[in-house]
């Protein structure tokens, strides 16, 4: 065993010397080997050289002043105050052992901050699509799983025997549980954003009556948006006096509200909404060869181009509204495998291409597969805010490759989210994987290519 | 010298840490160490503040580094069982008490102080200082200690 400690202390008299003395100490009690820097008002004495670091099993920081700590990335470390080195040393020197290792901080929890300020961050209309979006994905992910293991178990028409449990699933899943309520969902929480709680109702059930409609995706953007802005309007306009104010909540606006954006979806806004809505998923179920490889190619970089902001999101909600008819689209296999290629792209480059990333990059390229692999694209985002102009490039031309593949091969999917743990979900997985690869391979030697070279 | 028989006191009587540390500035004040002694019980009673320097085993080294000090200096001495929130929660009977410059020149007295605070944290070292009946023998014991002194 070989520890290596750094003493300091504020006045660096005496408490960094007392320190280092016990640290030893406990250390040579237990055979093990100690190098002891001190940080003192002599100096740095004792100085811990690279090849120290190297070889050093645990790394122990009692400071209560601040010193260089770059270079024990990769080590394992505690960091602790100066007392506590003199109150027990020797439980430091195990608690160190067992310590995590140290690095500049750790990846997985940067990019759920990165994530949470970006949806605080977000703002109007595009605050109001995601929130919608945000509450249907459980239902959507529920769903897809659900009607994928149904065709698992009974095949394609296997729901159609009653009593099956592939028929059960389907009813958990279909058009009559989770699918069911994707719309409403989606249309009520954008109301929600709007108008508060006030604006559900009104956007759910507007939600429902576009699905009558098959006005689908669109449509319940249509409604959930129309009941905001409507509930805002009669929570403006429509003054009771004080004693009926308690029922605007339970009864004037959900019934108003609702009646409102109803009858104008019946009378007005649903037909051309429906007509849209059904020559849009007609083009896309029927579109092959090269218009659906320009989409992939499309939808690969729009993924890749701000790695989890307004563009990504973008093609992911448009996506995620193809998946309302019912059935798997390639568009939504597209979306995903793209928006996976980033992380696991950069992760791929941090261990072909060592000497281009330094150690903290190296470390969090081991957190950037499983990012990857979840189908979590902001993953990328701290390689890119490091050095955008040659990270960015490489990660979309990549996307686009695995995009333009996806569509290529024909691969489908139900499932808006899960990355590598909905691949059972997946139609033509053999060629879905391949797109992946080829886009996560291009990713990578671009890098390789366009990156500098790191200081080591 | 960073420490002379004039500056070790074996019998303080004082029981609060901010009456020994008044009584032991003012012998280092009478060797002519210090300028301002106010000045430097007020510097080393700020770094007790922040966190007690009695650092265990019974021995305590409150410390100053301020322009109150003319020259450097360490002040022993022997005091009777005194509360000082020490880290391990022992009364305290050994005193080191250091006096810095805030720019000191040279750095030979920082490297005695270092091996004297090194020193210590060894059983055998605070045995001789508890074991020394007189000044003499605590300078015997310092000089043949190889602390440079």
């Amino acid at each position: 065993m070989k520890i290596l400690a750094v003493t300091a202390c504020p006045t660096g008299i005496a408490h960094t010397y007392m320190a280092a003395e016990a640290l030893e100490a406990a250390a040579k009690k237990k055979g093990y080997e100690i190098k002891v820097e001190t940080r003192g008002s002599v100096g740095v004495e004792n100085e811990l050289s690279d090849k120290d670091i190297k070889e050093a099993d645990a790394i122990i920081l009692a400071c209560d002043t601040a010193v260089p700590m770059e270079r024990f990335y990769g080590k394992k470390l505690v960091n602790v105050s100066v007392s506590e080195a003199l109150k027990g040393s020797d439980q430091l020197i195990e608690k160190a052992l067992k310590a995590s290792v140290f690095t500049k901080s750790n990846l997985v929890d940067d990019v759920s901050d990165l994530k949470e300020q970006r949806s605080s961050g977000r703002k109007g209309f595009y605050k109001h699509l995601m929130n919608g979006v945000s509450f249907m994905i459980p239902f959507v992910v529920a769903g897809g799983i659900a009607i994928a293991l149904s065709f698992l178990i009974g095949g394609y028409n296997g729901f159609e025997v009653e009593g099956s449990i592939a028929a059960f699933l389907m009813g958990i899943g279909g058009g009559g549980g989770a699918f069911g309520l994707m719309v409403p969902i989606l249309a009520g929480y954008i109301a929600y954003s709007i108008a508060d709680r006030p604006g559900l109702a009104p956007g759910m059930i507007g939600g429902a009556v576009a699905m009558q409609l098959n006005s689908g995706f669109l449509g319940g953007l249509v409604a959930g948006f129309l009941a905001g802005y409507v509930v805002v309007l009669i929570k403006k306009y429509i003054k009771l006096p004080k004693s009926l104010q308690g029922i605007m909540p339970v009864l004037v606006i959900p019934v108003l509200g609702s009646l409102i954006v109803g009858l104008l979806f019946f009378y007005i806004i649903g037909t051309p909404v429906g007509a849209i809505n059904t020559a849009m998923n007609n083009y896309l179920t029927t579109m092959s060869g090269s218009n659906a490889i320009v989409l992939g190619l499309v939808l690969g970089l729009m993924m890749a181009a701000d790695m989890g902001g307004p563009i990504n999101k973008a093609a992911y909600a448009f996506a995620t509204g193809t998946l309302v008819v019912g059935s798997g689209t390639m568009v939504m296999a597209a979306v995903m495998a793209a928006g996976m290629v980033p992380p696991l792209g950069l992760a791929l480059a941090t261990v072909l291409f060592k000497n281009k990333f330094d150690l903290y990059e190296r470390e969090a390229g081991k957190a950037a597969w499983v990012l990857g692999a979840s189908f979590i694209t902001e993953g990328a985002i701290p390689f890119a805010a490091a050095d955008p102009i040659r990270v960015i490039p490489s990660i979309m031309v990549g996307s686009a490759i695995t995009g333009a593949l996806s569509m290529a091969f024909k691969a489908t999917l139900a499932v808006p989210h899960g990355g590598l743990f909905v691949f059972f979900a997946i139609e033509n997985l053999v060629g879905y994987i391949i797109a992946i690869l080829a886009g996560t391979v291009v990713s990578a030697v671009m890098l390789g290519f366009l990156k500098k070279k790191v200081e080591a | 010298m960073i420490i002379n028989e004039k500056l070790i006191n074996l019998q303080v009587n004082d029981r609060t840490k901010e009456a020994i540390i008044q009584e032991l500035a003012k012998m280092a004040c009478e060797e002519g160490r210090i300028g301002d002694v106010d000045a430097y019980v007020k510097a080393v009673l700020k770094r007790e503040d922040e966190y007690s320097t009695a650092v265990g085993f019974g021995v305590a080294i409150p410390h100053g580094k301020t322009n109150a000090v003319k020259e450097p200096f360490l002040v022993f001495a022997k005091v009777q069982s005194v509360e000082w929130n020490a880290l391990d929660g022992e009364p305290v009977d050994l005193v080191f008490m250091i006096g810095v410059p805030e720019e000191s020149a040279g750095s030979l007295h920082l490297k005695i102080l270092a091996s004297i605070s090194r020193k210590l944290m060894k059983e055998e070292f605070r045995e001789g200082l508890r074991q020394s009946k007189t000044p003499e023998e605590i300078m015997k014991l310092l000089k043949s200690s190889d602390l440079g002194i």
